[in-house]
């Protein structure tokens, strides 16, 4: 390893004081000639030349700009905003009113990037009816008595009893008494009322809605009126 | 009024008085510690082995040990060490002079109940010994395949601070565990109580004093009605989406295999029987979630650097999820 730096720099150094020594040892000779062939000027034929000049493949000064239609709305557009901002009348609302829209615009793609519930800024967010099939989980767009009349009508109880549990849920989330997140468990829920006797009653629908949506257990329609009675008064009660 | 409404489709009355004795047992003797218990009794009536996992000290050697007693089941203690060979475990072939054959003597994993101590001190290739029989519950030698007698469990305890001298278990390995319970640290009273019996002499008393309480067929018979449990299927796939989405989380570098997705089913119906419920619920799911999980994924190098755990994952996951309902 030792013996090949060595080369290296031994090479490197003969190359350096090469490079310096050189340009002095050369001495240059330059020898012009001269010459003194007789040259034949050619003309051109003015004729030809006005005939080139007539064709449209070389005509260059007057070529159409090739704007496309998505260039010309552009150009349209800006001309639009140019003539609007140098009106001495509007130039200065329509100023202000582009700067707010754009600000708009870069707090609500920074507040969907960050999810932020956008809803605060409508105050209550419009109920729209949603086919149940298609909003089974967001208990905020159920239709629930309409949905419940259903299922009780075509004697599908199981059904019945898991939309009583989510209006209930519903309930609890419009009093503030839980904050109705898809991801949390009914213990969660249960957890978060803090008052007694209202947190029994839940378990107790709880654990009925359990044993007949997780258990699948079977009930008849004596069952399930007993069941609802007892949805309907904690739903009064909690109301 | 539930009863009235929801007559019992299957009685678990036998299996709560053998769930209600055990853990009694074992909390008469092992003070606090009452998740490891649970998991430890989930883990028997779900036919899965358990590796405990903890600082020296945290009473894993003996709730492993307590759980063996509890059983009127054989018993097996194999202690790990760096020398110790795949021969030593599962046997081996011996020349028998007088009828001029090859005799083959069953090693210390012929039993019930197997505690193996201080697993990760052994190298991989006495671990990857293990690998068939965790799995299929048998072990092939010379060409001959020896069935274990039901219940095979094995209890495994393993040190998580020490590195000289151990071996990281193999993936594979890890993946035959049904749960990985980490033991922690008593609190301030329980660890008053520990020193209180301690003290009195009251310990030694209580471990030689514990009787079986639970026979092999009992264990079968429970065993049994675990596995008729009732899961509606949303619940299958709210398990199935879990173990998914280990293998597209970006924080890891290893997912879930199917075979942790059957874990977890299994494990949530023992719990939900231990509850006195012939179905599971999420609630099931989710408690079993991170001891089945954990110990089957694997961190990208950032996030361990971060200094987050394979179950703060899972955590994050089963947050992200909606729950079936």
């Amino acid at each position: 390893m030792r013996f090949l730096l060595f080369i290296f720099i031994f090479f490197g150094v003969l190359k350096v004081h090469a490079n310096v020594v050189g340009p002095d040892s050369v001495s240059l000779k330059t020898v012009i000639k001269l010459d003194s062939t007789k040259v034949d000027l050619r003309k051109f034929d003015k004729s030809k030349l006005d005939a080139f000049a007539k064709e449209a493949d070389f005509k260059y000064d007057d070529a159409p700009v090739g704007l496309s239609l998505w260039d010309r709305f552009w150009r349209w557009f800006w001309d639009l905003i140019g003539h609007a901002l140098s009106n001495k009348m509007s130039g200065g609302l329509i100023k202000y009113l582009i700067i707010i829209v754009f600000v708009g615009l870069a707090v609500f793609i920074v507040l969907k990037i960050i999810g932020a519930d956008l809803k605060i800024f409508s105050h209550k967010s419009q109920i729209v009816e949603v086919p149940y099939s298609e909003s089974n989980d967001n208990i905020h767009e159920i239709n629930f008595n309409e949905q419940i009349e259903k299922a009780i009508e075509n004697s599908n109880y199981r059904l019945a009893v898991r939309l009583l549990y989510l209006r209930s849920l519903k309930k609890l989330s419009d009093t503030n008494l839980i904050h109705w997140l898809p991801e949390k468990t009914n213990q969660t829920y249960i957890s978060e009322i803090n008052d007694p006797d209202k947190k029994r009653e839940f378990s107790k629908l709880t654990h009925q809605f359990e044993y007949v949506w997780y258990g699948e257990f079977f009930i008849d329609r004596e069952n399930f009126n007993t069941i609802k009675d007892t949805f309907e008064r904690f739903n009064l009660y909690s109301s | 009024m539930e009863p009235e409404i929801f007559n019992e489709r299957t009685d678990l009355t036998e299996l709560n008085q053998a769930v209600d004795q055990i853990r009694q047992t074992l909390s008469s003797i092992i003070i606090g510690q009452k998740e490891t218990i649970d998991f430890l009794i989930a883990a028997l009536l779900a036919d899965g082995h358990i590796l405990l996992e903890g600082v020296p000290g945290v009473a894993k050697t003996l709730s492993a040990k307590l759980v063996a007693k509890s059983i009127d089941a054989s018993f097996s203690r194999i202690q790990f060490t760096p020398d110790l060979m795949p021969s030593d475990v599962l046997g081996t072939s011996v020349f028998d002079p007088r009828s001029s054959s090859f005799e083959y003597r069953k090693g210390p994993i012929f039993g019930h109940i197997i505690l193996v101590d201080e697993i990760n001190r052994a190298p991989a290739k006495t671990q990857s010994a293990l690998f068939e029989v965790m799995e299929e519950r048998q072990i092939t030698v010379d060409g001959n395949t020896y069935q274990m007698d039901e219940p095979f469990m094995v209890l495994a305890t393993q040190n998580p601070i020490e590195q000289e001298g151990t071996y990281r278990l193999p993936e594979a390995q890890l993946d035959r565990f049904l749960f990985k319970i980490e033991v922690k640290y008593p609190t301030l009273e329980e660890e008053i109580i520990i020193l209180q019996n301690q003290h009195q002499q009251k310990l030694e008393v209580e471990i030689n004093a514990v009787k079986a309480v639970l026979s092999i067929d009992k264990i079968k018979k429970c065993r049994a009605i675990i596995k008729a449990l009732h899961v509606e299927p949303k619940l299958i796939e709210y398990a199935a989406r879990i173990t998914h989405e280990t293998r597209n989380n970006k924080s890891l570098y290893l997912g879930a295999s199917p075979r942790a997705s059957l874990a977890m089913i299994n494990s949530a119906k023992a719990v939900a029987a231990m509850q006195g419920r012939d179905f599971v619920t999420p609630e099931d799911i989710i408690k079993v979630a991170a001891p089945v999980l954990a110990h089957r994924i694997m961190l990208t190098p950032d996030k361990e650097m971060e200094g987050l755990t394979p179950a703060d994952i899972v955590a994050q996951i089963i947050q992200k999820l909606e729950i079936p309902r």
